[in-house]
């Protein structure tokens, strides 16, 4: 490298300082703001921390969220893994309208996602029609407003978050792998449990992560279907931040979200690199 | 004859000459930045306040999409040097900025339609700029007309009923006005969610506030305590809805406008406010889709409300704010408490 020129790391710097100025600077600024003990924000002091913590209904809070998360994830895996086995086998023609499909949700807003779910999950909704018509039940059946459907609204949303990250994974995967599998005398079934599903895992983390991630964070999904019987996090977060303006509490909130959420995809992370370390190792 | 020959000092000159009216016309040109409710809102003032304010008084507005605790927030962080001239408010967050220092006092006098605007409605921070009117909202071909607040808590009312919190303002003055029936009051709110909690098993919908109109238009439920815009602006959309004013009074309260603390621009911001009392915008606002209920006395009220003269809402419910604000916190925390799963 010539003296004085500017190394390759300088092209790193627009992006580090982007990444500094707004999402390191404000996520320290929203630790600080935790450690105020008033809601005006004069004093400092762990008053916050203490109310928070020492709340049995906020640990439950936290509990319920994580389980809507792992709720969300369990029913993405269910339906997703199967979607992308058929894709993996389908002629790149195939592949590609199952891609457009898969990607499509993620063409409109999650809004629009979201209150499309009010007009099938409703009393007076696609599925209650469905099911009234086809005498299955004498009253409409409770669906909004029931973690049930909240799961099923999140697993459609959240779809696209698994499949993407599975699909580039599993379409990497080499084929002679399996067909050596096949000769060897592995049945299908084995063939896939014991060669297909492990070298999808780093896939499977991925995907399950974000599904995770996003599942318990999102707030207009929860809030709208979910209503107001089943509080998470996030919704009490925007209560205490927009219409109590209690920001120190607020914050405590968001930071528990934040290290609970980052546990639990520790966790996926761990159980991805205990596997593979056993396919490697 | 010596022929003229363009150089490209003379084309700069004549066109600093044609550009001269545009430029004079843009100087005196004023402006005003008003923080504005996002959404509806928004689009309203876009369209109906925006045009006359310039055409008028030859002032811009530049609005601010910001919620009223996003207003009060914006204004705290940028200590003495306000981020917009105006604010729009509704009664909570309004008490809050007076309790904070964060308006000039209002002089009345400034505005041109001072005498349209009913006794009450100005005070020395601000003036109202809208009216909102709460009570029980129904879909008639489901369920009767509910008499008062006490009917949904019975059949068939109640197996129908959809409620909200204390996160907004009407959601609040409705659980306080449920509470008094049972023996509460504006600062004892605990009837109110004991008898709640009675019937939470059989009520059709617990939700968050933006999302009751779509569970009340798609039949998730069919009761609900709202204000009368949401009414309006569903029965424009074709829904089977009423408005029931309880019997125990219909509530109302007022969005108000103020001015900043430290504004430099203070004749706009009166020019702003003015154009948004007066009754060409206020009769405007009224109409479809927005369907404002309006503060200038000379504008006749729409059919769908349940007054027929500003004069008549002194009649209605009204609330202290500034005794419920503190307790609001604590109440959004109890009602999420009792409802939750």
């Amino acid at each position: 490298m010539e003296a004085g020129r500017p190394g390759p790391w300088t092209l790193t710097l627009p992006l580090a300082l982007a990444y500094l100025a707004f999402f390191a600077a404000p996520l320290l600024m929203l630790f600080a703001v935790s450690f105020y003990a008033d809601e005006r924000m004069t004093r400092w002091g762990l008053d916050q921390w203490q109310r928070f913590l020492f709340d049995a209904f906020h640990w439950k809070v936290i509990v319920d969220t994580l389980l809507l998360g792992l709720k969300a994830v369990a029913a993405t895996l269910l339906v997703g893994f199967p979607l992308a086995l058929i894709y993996r086998a389908a002629s790149p023609g195939w592949q590609r309208v199952l891609l457009f499909i898969v990607v499509l949700p993620l063409l409109t807003s999650v809004v629009v996602r979201t209150f499309a779910w009010i007009v099938i999950l409703g009393r007076e909704g696609v599925v209650n029609r469905l099911v009234l018509d086809l005498g299955l039940a004498a009253e409409p059946l409770r669906l909004l407003q029931t973690e049930l459907g909240l799961v099923i609204a999140l697993t459609q949303i959240e779809m696209p978050l698994l499949l993407l990250p599975l699909l580039s994974v599993m379409s990497r995967i080499d084929p002679n792998l399996l067909d050596a599998s096949s000769s060897l005398g592995a049945s299908r079934w084995r063939t896939l449990f014991r060669v297909l599903l492990p070298l999808s895992v780093p896939g499977l983390v991925a995907g399950c992560s974000l599904v995770f991630a996003s599942a318990t964070t999102a707030f207009i999904s929860q809030g709208v279907i979910g209503g107001g019987r089943l509080v998470y996090l996030p919704s009490m977060i925007w209560q205490q931040a927009m219409v109590v303006a209690h920001w120190p509490f607020a914050a405590t909130a968001a930071i528990a979200l934040l290290v609970s959420v980052l546990l639990v995809i520790a966790v996926f992370g761990a159980i991805g690199r205990v596997i593979g370390g056993r396919l490697h190792g | 004859m010596t022929a003229f020959t363009p150089t490209r000092r003379a084309a700069l000159m004549g066109a600093a000459v044609l550009a001269m009216p545009s430029v004079a016309r843009a100087q005196r040109r004023g402006s005003v930045a008003a923080a504005i409710y996002p959404g509806s809102w928004e689009e309203a003032f876009r369209e109906i306040v925006a045009p006359p304010l310039l055409r008028t008084h030859n002032v811009e507005l530049e609005m601010q999409p910001l919620f009223a605790v996003d207003q009060i927030a914006k204004f705290a962080g940028t200590r003495g040097a306000p981020p917009f001239d105006a604010f729009v408010l509704d009664p909570g967050p309004r008490i809050t900025g007076i309790d904070r220092g964060m308006y000039e006092r209002f002089d009345a006098s400034k505005l041109t339609t001072r005498a349209q605007l009913p006794a009450g409605m100005v005070d020395e921070w601000g003036v109202g700029c809208a009216a909102q009117v709460v009570g029980i909202a129904y879909n008639p071909r489901k369920v009767p007309r509910p008499t008062g607040y006490a009917d949904l808590f019975r059949d068939p009312w109640v197996s129908r009923l959809g409620i909200t919190g204390f996160g907004t303002t009407f959601g609040t003055v409705s659980l306080i006005e449920i509470a008094k029936i049972f023996g509460g009051s504006q600062t004892n709110i605990e009837p109110a969610l004991a008898e709640l909690k009675k019937v939470l098993p059989r009520i059709a919908a617990v939700g968050a506030p933006a999302a009751m109109p779509g569970l009340f238009q798609q039949g998730q439920c069919d009761v609900m305590y709202t204000n009368t815009q949401t009414v309006t602006t569903l029965k424009d959309r074709g829904v089977d809805i009423e408005f029931a004013a309880p019997s125990t009074g219909a509530s109302a309260f007022f969005t108000t406008l103020h001015i900043a603390k430290g504004s430099t621009n203070i004749e706009n911001t009166y020019k702003y406010i003015d154009t948004v009392v007066s009754a060409g915008v206020q009769r405007a606002l009224m109409a479809a889709p927005f369907n404002f209920v309006p503060v200038n006395s000379t504008v006749p009220l729409g059919a769908g409300l349940p007054m027929r003269s500003l004069d008549e809402m002194a009649r209605f419910n009204r609330h202290d704010w500034s005794v419920i604000n503190p307790l609001r916190a604590g109440w959004i925390e109890r009602f999420n408490r009792e409802m939750a799963r």
